[in-house]
């Protein structure tokens, strides 16, 4: 029972995962062909990992409800929401427009989900803004440069900022978009590439302890 | 879809969105409705999107066509869901572990084309055409090169950072402060903007055409923020506090 429930998983990921590292650098028709295959199934997969957080999801609210728990009845617009899309697509496979108008689902996508998603991100901008205040204590010369950097880009992308800018470095004759510019291209860049290059090396040497079994924290408990 | 459905929607959206707005204020039920409409919509959104862009067309179809390879991703999908049920839960694994291995394999490859070598390329391409480059871009290449072995350094545990290379270390904080700051404005402005959006459509709703949905909405919601401000019962902490 033990080469079922924990050999032949790791030796999927041993195979699988030899096989696509391999296929990239061996380029040729099977490999090609293997890559292509593997995405499409994993497209597939993910799919279905998809379906395990949606069913976790319901039967988390389907528990509220039951139990009426406190709020129980906020629970019944989850599945309100969920309708309020799936019942149109279903009706429209899926479109969101037939001969150049709207249908229901395009409907429902454009005043239901991204009415919703748009403003639970915009909501944001106004937390970020609350937690700059208090974040930006210029207590080093560290912080001071963190505090610059993005007060220039703030600054740089709206009208009243150029118009600030003009007026009081006018005369550098530097337009605020060139300094952003070149703080987006020369030490921001320096910084970023930094931290890319350590997780590319933190991301390889991960991805090879789980392709050797090293690494089988996602197996989960025996 | 009919003008009256416009209408609606204008209505819905700008309630929805005042709902949502109505949480910087306070927390009440208007929000949370809101919030769990959100919930329930997105997940029916992309489990409208998988099932017409991936079951329906790579599972579906093949198995009506007789296709049988597409069983084995999807009983490998399927046994993910297997989760729930305690005595076969193990059998997700064979799921995840093709998910990982696949994973996997692709990050080492893609891990170490663009994100290490293309970097360190970028970094030192530039002064292979010294020559052809004004004084300023050679001073930008310059720049870029010591930022990148500073943040280096300032990542580098296998050995102790004291002397020279605190010192180095540190100037890659200021690298990292740079870009971090830059970052942290780019994620302001990206919200500001899909702020004004909302602020835009808030406008459009309180049209004419839309019967005045935002002026509508808002005035409700400042009438029950002050009936429930004069008529709610102070709660037991906030009764301590005076």
């Amino acid at each position: 029972m033990k080469f079922i429930k924990k050999h032949i998983p790791l030796l999927i990921v041993l195979v699988v995962g030899v096989l696509t590292l391999a296929s990239y650098y061996v380029p040729n028709k099977y490999s090609v062909d293997y890559l292509e295959l593997m995405n499409k199934w994993e497209n597939i997969v993910s799919a279905f990992a998809f379906l395990l957080g949606l069913i976790s999801l319901f039967y988390s609210h389907y528990n509220k409800i039951k139990r009426k728990t406190d709020g129980w009845g906020y629970s019944l617009f989850v599945y309100v929401g969920f309708l309020a899309m799936v019942v149109p697509a279903l009706m429209n496979g899926g479109r969101q427009m037939v001969d150049g108008q709207v249908t229901s689902l395009g409907w429902s996508f454009r005043y239901i989900y991204n009415a919703l998603s748009a403003t639970m991100f915009a909501v944001l901008a106004f937390y970020i803004v609350s937690t700059a205040y208090r974040s930006f204590r210029i207590k080093s010369a560290q912080a001071f440069v963190l505090f610059v950097a993005a007060f220039i880009l703030i600054l740089g992308k709206v009208p009243l900022g150029q118009i600030i800018w003009d007026s009081v470095l006018g005369w550098t004759h530097t337009g605020i978009d060139q300094v952003i510019e070149w703080i987006m291209s020369v030490p921001a860049v320096a910084g970023k590439r930094g931290i890319m290059i350590g997780i590319a090396i933190g991301a390889v040497v991960t991805s090879l302890k789980i392709i050797f079994g090293i690494e089988r924290q996602y197996m989960g408990r025996d | 879809m009919t003008e009256p459905w416009m209408i609606a929607g204008a209505w819905l959206a700008a309630g929805l969105t005042i709902f949502l707005f109505s949480f910087l204020y306070r927390d009440n039920p208007f929000f949370k409705i809101a919030e769990h409409l959100y919930l329930g919509a997105g997940m029916g959104w992309w489990f409208q999107v998988y099932m017409f862009n991936i079951w329906k067309p790579k599972v579906w179809e093949p198995l009506m066509a007789h296709q049988w390879g597409v069983i084995i991703p999807a009983v490998l999908g399927l046994s993910l869901v297997t989760q729930f049920i305690p005595k076969i839960s193990w059998l997700s694994r064979y799921g995840f572990t093709f998910l990982m291995g696949y994973g996997a394999g692709l990050a080492v490859p893609a891990g170490l084309s663009t994100d290490f070598m293309n970097q360190i390329a970028g970094t030192i391409r530039p002064f292979s055409a010294l020559a052809s480059m004004t004084p300023f871009a050679i001073f930008n290449s310059l720049l870029i090169a010591l930022g990148v072995v500073c943040v280096l350094f300032y990542f580098f545990f296998s050995v102790e950072h004291k002397g020279s290379v605190k010192k180095v270390s540190n100037v890659g904080i200021y690298f990292l402060m740079v870009y971090f700051g830059a970052a942290f404005g780019n994620t302001v402005m990206a919200r500001f903007s899909l702020l004004y959006g909302r602020f835009d459509d808030l406008a459009s709703f309180s049209s004419r055409g839309s019967f005045y949905a935002t002026q509508i909405i808002l005035a409700v919601m400042v009438l029950y923020f002050l009936v429930t401000g004069f008529t709610k019962k102070p709660q037991q902490g906030e009764e301590e506090a005076h």
